[in-house]
């Protein structure tokens, strides 16, 4: 963990967790729910374990969200008309063609 | 536009973008080429890196219409600056960083002030995360569906949705996403850490996931 005070781990209240989640979970690589300092406690406090849990879920399943989408046509139709309008100004700036 | 105002650095990538960005087939002498103005090579660059550029403006913007203004500007910025590629970094990781301070500038320029986070880009309390960690019969633990995760990160707010995308998506830490973002690192992980409890309960409570939010609807 970093060199932030954080409370007594087996003595700490619901209320001091949540204070501290952002940094456990910064600190923590990410997964809170396995640090063995804090099971004492995850196991007195079943609602701040789903907490972690849930939120745990959610980073995780975010690694795999949004699959590569593709930009309309249009984006290289303006991306060549604007490179058109600026190599009239300058004629050594290459117009590139169609992908 | 001064993209490299923005900490546009090619140092220190990202491991996660490293790992999802292998080199790429030809794209080495697509560069070289541009380099030299050759047009054709511009087109290969475009093509080989329109849907991960795309994509990436899609996540941190949520709306398909901007996302596309923003893949337009991030190419034409690329084409104009691509002398300036030393080959540090991967290609791709230049690029991404490319596009993440296009949209930063984008965002500020629509008055989302990221410089100063703290004061800026907390939402309304209406937009807030709801303080209740400890209620129970959550229903998410294994089993976050992939299409409503999506749909309730399109409707964070703009703050939240930046930070989480940048971190929990995008795989930057927390010290990359405060120099971007010009906040402390603490900032970073309290703003991801009050876009996931939000998430959890867009998640718990769908009908509160709906179109996404506009960057006009930040309280300031």
């Amino acid at each position: 963990m970093s060199n932030k005070e954080f409370p007594d781990f087996d003595t700490m209240t619901p209320a001091d967790f949540e204070k501290y989640l952002p940094d456990f979970f910064a600190n923590g690589d990410g997964h809170v729910s396995t640090d063995p300092r804090l099971q004492t406690f995850l196991s007195n406090n079943p609602d701040c374990a789903a907490l972690v849990r849930d939120l745990e879920a959610i980073a995780e399943h975010a690694k795999s969200l949004f699959e590569p989408a593709e930009p309309s046509e249009a984006v290289w139709s303006n991306i060549q008309h604007k490179l058109r309008q600026q190599g009239s100004e300058d004629e050594d700036f290459p117009i590139p063609q169609t992908v | 536009m001064d993209v490299q105002g923005l900490q546009m650095t090619q140092n220190h990538p990202s491991p996660g973008v490293f790992k999802r960005n292998p080199p790429i087939v030809g794209e080495a002498e697509a560069i070289e080429a541009a380099k030299n103005g050759d047009a054709q090579a511009f087109s290969k660059l475009y093509a080989l890196h329109k849907r991960r550029v795309y994509t990436l403006t899609l996540r941190m913007l949520g709306n398909v219409s901007e996302a596309e203004d923003m893949t337009q500007e991030a190419f034409l910025h690329l084409f104009r600056k691509i002398g300036s590629f030393r080959g540090e970094s991967a290609f791709s990781t230049w690029l991404h960083r490319l596009t993440v301070n296009l949209v930063l500038m984008h965002l500020r320029k629509k008055g989302l002030n990221l410089v100063s986070l703290e004061e800026t880009i907390n939402p309304s309390e209406e937009d807030a995360p709801k303080r209740d960690f400890g209620s129970r019969d959550l229903h998410l633990t294994g089993s976050v569906d992939r299409v409503a995760l999506e749909r309730a990160v399109a409707s964070l707010p703009p703050g939240y949705r930046m930070v989480f995308v940048l971190h929990d998506v995008e795989g930057f830490e927390h010290n990359e996403i405060a120099t971007m973002l010009g906040c402390s690192t603490g900032n970073s992980k309290s703003q991801l850490h009050k876009a996931r409890l939000k998430l959890r309960e867009l998640l718990r409570n769908p009908e509160q996931s709906t179109e996404p939010t506009g960057i006009n609807e930040v309280a300031v």
